[in-house]
């Protein structure tokens, strides 16, 4: 059934359109994006790059005098007002000695069927409104081999939805047999969600293709029909921190509040802004398998100083759909280098109402270099375990030993000390280089939503006052990106 | 028929019953169109296809309006798929389309008037009428052009099921004499349509859309 939480987290078109679109993008801003060529003036001036444009057909006239032998093997038409990719044809080679050029599918359009379609577009049959409109001839991008391998002849690309500064949600849209080599879902294109946070794969849908009045996806683990069909989660989009900048700055030019921007990875330009979106698709929820709602709400009235806060907070808040994949796949959990652990105190109920006093959240350093966790005596004896701490103390045991073995020894001559105390057991451990025997306790604590029973040794002072070692780290995997990351 | 002081005065004030009764059947149509579009998410060719089919086929008979919607439609794929193959510009591929059905409507009317095929004669249905369904051509090719065949059938068929709905409602006698008479309604469906404008919920249709993430998860966490 549909979980009703759920239901508030997806944004539908009602709401798209009432809450989004109306408010935050003027005509004028609206303008920019349904007109390629304005889009293109305007995102020059931030110095993005667009594709070049070869030609521009304004009307029959300048058709007619169009200089074909001027035109390269490979390049596109697209209308300059056409929407959801109608009217656009992509031409990879030409026949030689001939004005004639191919297409992906293998079919040849000779210099009359092309200005046909030409034609079309300048009487406005694929633009908005059916309005008269302008054909643009532009370079073909040639794509980065890394997505090229996941796709299928055609161009995949990039769709970024930006809202109010700060990059939401995206994904990218490869090309299969099924779509005819376009990027389009309808058509049958696989939509794949990505990591805000670190532009790696997450889930992968396609359109069922057996529905026929309802838009429904079916997940999809690997490509189809290609040679070598690859799995599609983990791809790591590169320079993906340079993506959202250039997403962010599209936003910044056009002065759209809410926008897709679609971008290619050009094998020799680098990314590529193929057009922006005034009307972004919902489709992208389905690929993230998210709801765009909720980030959409969690972002709006923030003041973004930036586009370097824009993408810290879009990675801050919504990073870690990769996390969910992963446990998804692996049944791992994903923890950061440093996590918030929660710590039940000594005495602690699950049933009494004085829960919240006994319990305490604090970061845990993961260190898979030690096998017993650790946690200091400050942190222990605050935790109701003050007693047991200066008992311990009270014994006089020697502060170092000269090897393991006598370290061991002593452990095992002294065991009737604890019997009836809180101590489980006494660890050896090697502490700043000199050999100590330090007393285990037995302490609840919840890591990554589990709740469990740890061993941990209790030390002096140190940087964490909580060190989970690996004995509890089996069944984890430990991300050092959060730590590390720098924008 | 006993008329409310309101809907005597406008029809002694120059507005024929005829027309009266049309104009309340737009706004009940406009209003089963604006639920069907915004509270399920049925894409329809535009507000008035629906509207004007709804009309003709109470004018036509329910099944006499979808023969001919049949006609119009297959008449339409015909001409769209051999006319595809030469080269032309696209008004004059359409003026053809056009040219194309006038004849296949004749024929078809022909047919019916020599074998019946389960309908009866079809010179009492009215011409502007047939006119009104074979509109749907150009909606269907634009479609069918501008997106892909099986969005226009997709669009097709919503829009077919909004116009026999509307058809449906419109055509129970009940319906349009007691709005005829309760003028007052007629405001009321502005208020429905100004809800239906302010509603943002999800879609009944973005139920089904949205289906892989609203169904609950038992190997993920959020």
């Amino acid at each position: 059934m549909f979980q009703s939480n759920r239901i508030k987290e997806i944004l539908g078109l009602n709401r798209r359109n009432q809450e989004y679109i109306r408010p935050f993008n003027p005509p004028s801003a609206k303008k920019i994006a349904d007109n390629k060529i304005l889009t293109k003036k305007v995102l020059a001036t931030e110095g993005i790059n667009t594709p070049s444009v070869y030609k521009l057909v304004k009307n029959k006239k300048q058709l007619q005098f169009l200089d074909w032998e001027s035109l390269p093997k490979s390049f596109v038409i697209k209308p300059n007002q056409g929407t959801g990719g109608n009217g656009i044809i992509v031409f990879y080679g030409k026949k030689k000695g001939q004005n004639s050029w191919i297409r992906p599918n293998g079919t040849v359009m000779n210099q009359k069927d092309i200005a046909l379609h030409i034609e079309n577009i300048l009487e406005g049959r694929f633009s908005m409104g059916n309005r008269s409109d302008i054909a643009i001839i532009e370079e073909r991008v040639r794509t980065d081999p890394l997505l090229k391998q996941y796709s299928y002849k055609g161009v995949p690309d990039i769709r970024i939805i930006c809202f109010n500064g700060v990059p939401i949600m995206a994904m990218t849209r490869l090309p299969t047999k099924r779509s005819n080599g376009t990027a389009n879902l309808h058509s049958g294109a696989i939509c794949t969600g990505l990591d805000i946070s670190t532009g790696i794969t997450t889930y992968s849908m396609q359109m069922n293709p057996r529905t026929i009045f309802s838009d429904t996806y079916e997940s999809i683990e690997s490509t189809t029909d290609l040679k070598e069909n690859k799995k599609l989660s983990g791809i790591q989009i590169p320079n993906w921190n340079d993506i959202l900048t250039i997403a962010l700055k599209c936003q910044r030019a056009s002065k759209l509040g809410y926008v897709g921007v679609d971008i290619a990875l050009d094998i020799e330009k680098g990314p590529v802004v193929f057009e922006l979106n005034a009307r972004p698709g919902l489709g992208i929820q389905v690929a993230n398998q998210a709801g765009l709602r909720w980030r959409l709400e969690k972002v709006k009235g923030l003041e973004i100083k930036n586009i370097k806060h824009g993408i810290r907070v879009a990675q801050n808040l919504f990073g870690g759909e990769i996390e969910e994949s992963i446990e998804a796949i692996s049944g791992r959990k994903v923890v950061s280098i440093t996590e918030k652990v929660v710590l039940f105190h000594k005495g602690y109920d699950s049933k009494s109402k004085k829960n919240s006093m006994l319990k305490e959240t604090t970061t845990a350093f993961m260190d898979t270099g030690i096998l017993t966790s650790r946690i200091t005596k400050n942190l222990i004896s605050r935790m109701g375990y003050l007693d047991t701490v200066k008992y311990f103390d009270s014994l006089n045991i020697p502060k170092k030993f000269e090897s393991l073995q006598s370290a061991q020894k002593f452990i095992d001559e002294n065991l009737s000390l604890f019997q009836d105390t809180d101590i489980k057991r006494l660890a050896k451990i090697i502490d700043n280089g000199e050999i100590c025997v330090r007393p285990v306790l037995e302490i609840k604590i919840k890591i990554s939503g589990d709740i469990k029973d740890v061993d941990m040794v209790i030390t002096e002072e140190t940087e964490h006052s909580v060190v989970i070692g690996r004995g509890e780290l089996k069944g984890y995997l430990i991300d050092t990106s959060k730590t590390f990351r720098k924008i | 028929m006993d008329y409310s002081p309101l809907t005597l005065w406008i029809l002694e004030n120059g507005v024929s019953e005829q027309t009266l009764d049309l104009f309340v059947t737009i706004t009940i149509l406009a209003t089963i169109v604006s639920i069907a579009r915004y509270i399920f998410g049925s894409k329809t060719y535009g507000i008035y296809a629906p509207i004007i089919l709804a009309i003709a086929y109470s004018y036509t008979g329910f099944r006499y309006g979808l023969a001919i919607t049949f006609v119009v439609i297959a008449t339409t794929l015909l001409s769209y798929s051999i006319l595809k193959k030469i080269r032309m510009h696209y008004i004059t591929r359409i003026a053809i389309n056009y040219c194309l059905l006038s004849i296949s409507l004749v024929i078809f009317f022909l047919l019916i008037g020599k074998y019946s095929l389960g309908l009866d004669n079809m010179s009492q249905i009215p011409s502007l009428a047939v006119i009104s369904i074979a509109a749907l051509s150009d909606f269907f090719i634009k479609q069918f052009v501008q997106k892909s065949f099986k969005t226009a059938v997709m669009v097709l068929f919503s829009t077919l099921v909004v116009a026999s709905i509307g058809w449906y409602v419109i055509s129970r006698d009940v319906v349009t004499a007691y709005t005829i008479n309760n003028l007052w309604l007629v405001p009321l469906f502005i208020a429905i349509n100004l809800g239906i404008g302010q509603f943002k919920g999800l879609r009944v249709k973005d139920l089904f859309r949205f289906n892989s993430i609203l169904k609950e998860k038992d190997n993920v966490s959020k």
